[in-house]
């Protein structure tokens, strides 16, 4: 079907100028920054009553912990939240902007979010985009038709899983849910649970650190519990902190140089007509 | 999306620096592989779109929105600083109650180099009284 030229303003998006002028210089020899390795436990599990979910608060860049405490459990929507894994920008922004989408179409249909249809939107955009979009989530709810819990890989595959892990550390989490979950635990045994899943991740994966950051969702609303656990605090050598008197620095010499003038003003008509 | 291209100056300087050297390939490749995967999927989807429709509705609807499409896509303001919203167009295709990249990233308004076109040649343009393209105001 042919159809007539449509002439709109244009819109933004991304913005691939640079690209080719890369590419020339990797051509010429040039080597461009890596991509930096990125390291994450984040957990989710369903409970009796709902969903929790965990994270830790490592951010690394590349060898560096660039941040020891941030939030990796974004919100989609007042009953839905997603931890994300993978490129810290990427998961925020495409949580960020389904998120968006979701407050829209709540605002169209006036009901609740459902977690089913933040899956969609996350999966399909990310699988629109090819692994481009390196952001690994899990997705966890509770809505009308009750308590879901969804992994969502960078290329848009998922699970529907009754526990799920992801990131780095997800290996370590996984032996502590594989060994101690079961249906129906109730709160505070899924809250332990979770914990001791992240904490087993900051201990035995080098990309995952910090505090453990945990999100109890159920039918009658969420509770976010950050930095629920603090199980690396700053040490210091002396318990009770420092304190320094005045004058600590030692002042070794002194010298003052009085500030010049720098405009001469010279006598005689300024302006010259 | 391909529209978020920065326009080549034809006449004036090359910049080496933003789009590697000249050449007339270069011009015409697709520089990375999301842009090209961002190209077919718009058409993949409208496609999909369109064979739903057909589908559900029969065929006579999709003519009739494309139809309804051309009309609104040719209601717009002057050219000018103040770009059309499209807000009818935005209604039909369903962008509306979407955000996307975008939406929010890398918008040609927010530009450093943006120049509101001249009205009178963007009309000219427009209306095929002149040559294209549109030249941004004349200072």
């Amino acid at each position: 079907m042919a159809k007539a030229a449509v002439d709109v303003p244009p819109k933004g998006g991304f913005s691939f100028d640079l690209c080719r002028r890369n590419e020339m210089l990797v051509k010429k020899g040039a080597e461009l920054p890596k991509f930096r390795k990125t390291g994450t436990t984040i957990v989710g599990l369903v409970f009796k009553d709902g969903v929790i979910l965990g994270a830790d608060t490592r951010a690394t860049e590349g060898p560096i912990v660039c941040d020891k405490n941030c939030e990796k459990i974004h919100y989609m929507a007042p009953n839905i939240y997603c931890c994300g894994a993978g490129t810290a920008a990427d998961t925020e922004a495409v949580t960020d902007m389904v998120s968006s989408q979701l407050a829209l179409h709540r605002y169209a249909t006036g009901r609740e979010s459902r977690v089913i249809t933040a899956l969609t939107l996350l999966k399909s955009h990310l699988f629109s985009y090819q692994g481009h979009v390196s952001a690994a989530l899990v997705l966890g709810g509770v809505d009308v038709t009750g308590p879901h819990l969804h992994t969502i890989y960078p290329h848009g595959s998922t699970d529907t899983l009754p526990f799920a892990t992801m990131g780095s550390g997800s290996l370590a989490a996984m032996a502590m849910f594989e060994s101690r979950y079961k249906e129906g635990m109730t709160r505070e045994e899924g809250i332990k649970l979770v914990c001791d899943a992240i904490c087993s991740g900051i201990f035995n994966d080098l990309g995952s650190g910090s505090n453990v950051d945990v999100c109890v969702i159920t039918k009658d609303g969420k509770d976010y519990l950050r930095n629920h656990q603090l199980p690396n605090p700053r040490t210091y050598v002396s318990t009770r902190g420092y304190s320094f008197t005045k004058g600590q620095t030692e002042v070794l010499s002194t010298k003052i140089t009085p500030m010049k003038e720098k405009v001469e003003i010279i006598e005689g008509d300024a302006m010259e007509e | 999306m391909e529209a978020s291209k920065l326009e080549h100056e034809v006449a004036g300087a090359h910049d080496a620096l933003r789009f590697g050297l000249p050449g007339v390939k270069s011009d015409i490749t697709i520089s990375h592989p999301l842009q090209s995967i961002q190209v077919s999927q718009k058409k993949r989807k409208e496609e999909l779109k369109r064979m739903v429709l057909m589908n559900t509705y029969g065929s006579a609807l999709p003519l009739k929105m494309d139809l309804d499409m051309q009309i609104l896509s040719r209601f717009q303001r002057l050219p000018g600083p103040l770009p059309s919203s499209m807000l009818g167009l935005e209604a039909l295709t369903g962008e509306l109650d979407d955000i996307g990249f975008e939406d929010y990233l890398n918008d040609p308004r927010d530009s450093e180099s943006f120049r509101p076109v001249d009205m009178h040649n963007g009309m000219e343009v427009r209306l095929g009284l002149a040559k294209g393209p549109i030249c941004p105001s004349f200072i």
